[in-house]
């Protein structure tokens, strides 16, 4: 799913904070200019008057998530419960297609062209999520896109063919744009040592959101049955229940949340500067990177995968176990959930593989969990009982939903100054591998949805050949070392390279330098005490993870 | 490895209860004795029928050709999909193992066998969708298994077909409600909106 998005730049490109490495100028506090700025405050600040500790720039340095002091930790959970909300209302039709199709009387192209639409829009509005944010903060980006959508959920009421249905889940899809509004507010709130943390946490347990809306809807649903009305009404009333949800998160951030550690960006513009970057110079370096690419492609396969799922597998329990809408919301509830602890989980291996192998063992990682989830969804649709398909989806589900995390221990590192961007199209890519998948298998008669399921494994399993393809100069690859020339086998030469001579000149590069030296320890235990370099203590690995 | 030895195990069980379950999961459509019964469904109008409102006479009587009937102790009639509102539909499909079969889903009537004529008036339920429809009626054994059926239809269930025209579902108190809802949403962003921009610019000023 979409990170920050966007990166230093102009409207749409501030990555302001992003890997709390950088020296933000409009907070620098009694004149402390070297080296990171992650340091504790000294208790003589009279700003210091935050519930949680925090570094120079008033971000916090620890993650409590019990906590809803203020302004980090509400920050952290109006955000991740923003996006988990939108999650919901996101996939708050797929639980309930079997009573949609026949009040809609819809095709399998109908429900299938919907799916599609109900993950393309987000594509798009992921991509000016970044831009917004920086215009309006983090707080305003997601309680616009909450309010604003919230009319298309309700609309569900007026729909009454294939057509409306869906306009309505195409405009309804929108609202996932929150995963990025969601991670720029936390990387403005917490210090990069454990933003990798934090982020997985929210992006995880937002993922969630489409795990409950299975249990959700068919319950909601039941209900309104159960006070008298036909079904055919009391599917478009439940659709009030994520609108309302929407709603209230809305005002909640609003009313509770701050764009930053000290205040709300509107009181704030005035003061100090951000280091800007161009938005075409840092786009340019996004896309000459060919390992943007292979993200977006890998990504496709894992966060796009778990989103077909979410989509198809409610109805796909009903039909092939006969079982009834809420049983079938039941286990399809059980996939989406194991997203609060196998994200966390995939990116905290990642970190670990790191920790001895290095970006190689991070590559490594993903390759096993991506795999391995292929493999159980290929199992998935071959199972003819309940009981198989159960635990083969539980398996599936821990693969893929971990290899999602691994992808953003990798993310970080592609690019130090296209950061945002590259995450954002990576995000999308996400979006647009759910599309591609349920075209390909989900839309169309040709395929039973088992025998889909299957195919969409092995193609999963295909894509991910990739990562083999991933390939650092100063780290290597999944089957070659780093390159044996000299300069280029040093971190601080690759990122380096994004910057032009003349901008080296101005030293504007000098947030790059500070994170390839801290990135050092991305070469791994044994390589690390191979080449002799005075490497700095490691960053504990991941900068920006999610 | 312990945890490999779990999943192999629980697989191999699982396994082993699927097998168990194959035997009697086989009865098939084709074994049961066609014509059994002679069932007609009269629409209670011409044209499209609309659920909830309109109304099916449905009879149903054994047929001379029937030879199984001492087996028979209840009759079970369906309301079911002609084959031109099962394409492109695949939880409509009609297969041939009676427990995968899906052509006949919503149940009318279900009565004790008696030899004699038995009749229905049959009001369409509201949660009827939209489509083509013909009625079977199934005669079930003591065991609650399948013997015998007969349909209003002929064999290709292309004759005496009738329509059915779904409710909306759709209620006017449903959409004002929705515009209430959204026009609130939208109204209370820009209000906050508004505010924050005005309080901004006295603080500017002051």
């Amino acid at each position: 799913m979409a990170q920050n998005n966007e990166d230093e730049g102009s409207i749409g490109t501030s990555m302001h904070g992003v890997t709390a490495r950088e020296q933000v100028f409009s907070f620098s506090v009694q004149g402390e200019e070297d080296g990171p700025s992650s340091r504790t405050v000294r208790f003589d600040d009279p700003t210091a008057k935050f519930a949680l500790p925090v570094d120079s720039e008033h971000r916090a340095t620890a993650f409590k998530p019990f906590s809803f002091a203020r302004p980090h930790m509400r920050a952290f959970h109006l955000g991740w419960i923003s996006f988990f909300t939108c999650f919901i209302s996101t996939f708050a039709a797929a639980p309930l297609v079997p009573i949609i199709r026949d009040n809609l009387d819809l095709t399998k192209s109908d429900i299938g062209n919907a799916g599609v639409a109900s993950v393309s829009g987000a594509i798009f509005s992921r991509l000016a999520m970044g831009a917004v944010c920086d215009l309006l903060g983090a707080r305003y980006g997601t309680a616009f896109l909450l309010m604003l959508s919230a009319p298309t959920v309700f609309s569900m009421s007026f729909v009454s063919d294939a057509g409306g249905y869906l306009s309505v889940r195409f405009m309804i899809g929108f609202c996932l744009a929150t995963f990025v509004s969601c991670q720029y507010w936390t990387s403005v709130m917490f210090n990069g040592k454990i933003i990798g943390l934090v982020n997985g946490c929210a992006g995880g347990w937002g993922d969630m959101g489409g795990g409950v809306t299975q249990l959700l809807m068919p319950m909601v649903f039941h209900v309104i049955k159960l006070t008298g009305a036909t079904p055919f009404m009391a599917w478009r009333i439940a659709f009030f229940v994520p609108g309302f949800l929407q709603v209230i998160m809305g005002i909640l951030v609003l009313t509770l949340g701050q764009d930053l550690p000290d205040g709300n960006l509107s009181t704030l513009q005035k003061r100090g500067e951000v280091s800007k970057d161009k938005f075409t110079k840092v786009f340019w370096y996004a896309v000459l990177n060919y390992r943007t690419y292979v993200l977006f492609l890998l990504y496709g396969f894992s966060m796009g995968i778990e989103m077909t799922i979410n989509n198809v597998i409610s109805e796909y329990f009903f039909d092939r176990f006969q079982l009834e809408l809420h049983t079938a919301g039941m286990i399809a509830a059980s996939f989406g959930m194991a997203n609060f602890f196998a994200r966390p989980l995939g990116g905290y291996a990642s970190d670990i593989s790191a920790r001895f192998f290095g970006m190689r063992g991070r590559l490594w990682t993903l390759w096993i969990l991506q795999t391995s989830g292929g493999i159980f969804c290929v199992w998935l649709g071959r199972a003819t009982s309940l009981p198989i398909a159960i635990l083969a989806m539980m398996l599936f589900s821990v693969g893929v939903q971990a290899a999602c995390g691994a992808i953003f221990g990798i993310v970080p590192f592609v690019s130090r100054r296209s950061l945002g961007i590259i995450s954002g199209l990576t995000g999308a890519g996400g979006n647009f591998g759910s599309g591609l998948t349920q075209l390909i298998f989900f839309s169309s008669s040709r395929f039973h949805t088992a025998d889909g399921l299957s195919l969409m494994g092995i193609m999963g399993m295909i894509f991910t050949l990739l990562v083999a393809f991933i390939h650092f100069p100063q780290w290597g690859s999944m089957f070659f070392g780093p390159t044996s020339d000299e300069k280029k086998s040093k971190e601080e030469h690759y990122y380096a390279a994004e910057w032009t001579e003349e901008e080296k000149r101005q030293g504007l590069h000098e947030g790059s330098l500070k994170f390839a030296e801290n990135s050092r320890s991305e070469r791994g235990r044994k390589a690390a005490s191979d080449r002799s370099s005075p490497s700095m203590p490691p960053e504990g690995g991941n900068p920006a993870h999610v | 490895m312990s945890i490999y030895k779990i999943i192999l195990a629980s697989f191999l069980i699982c396994l082993v209860i699927q097998l168990s379950h194959g035997a009697t999961k086989e009865r098939l459509f084709s074994d049961l004795e066609k014509g059994a019964l002679e069932v007609t469904a009269k629409p209670s109008r011409q044209g499209v029928l609309d659920a909830g409102i309109d109304k099916l006479s449905i009879t149903w009587k054994l047929s001379s050709t029937a030879k199984k009937q001492a087996n028979f102790t209840t009759i079970k009639v369906k309301l079911c999909y002609a084959p031109v509102s099962q394409v492109d539909r695949p939880w409509r499909k009609t297969e041939n193992e009676l427990f995968k079969d899906k052509t006949c889903p919503h149940k009318i009537i279900t009565r004790a066998y008696n030899k004699s004529s038995q009749s229905f008036k049959y009001t369409l339920e509201r949660d009827i969708p939209t489509g083509t429809y013909f009625v079977r009626a199934y005669a079930v054994d003591a065991k609650d298994h399948e013997v015998a059926f007969g349909q209003s239809t002929n064999e290709a269930k292309t004759t005496n077909v009738f329509s059915v025209q779904a409710i909306s579902g759709r209620h006017k108190s449903l959409d004002i409600a929705s515009i209430c809802f959204s026009v609130f949403s939208v109204l209370a962003l820009l209000v906050f909106f508004v505010n924050e921009k005005r309080k901004a610019k006295l603080e500017q000023s002051k």
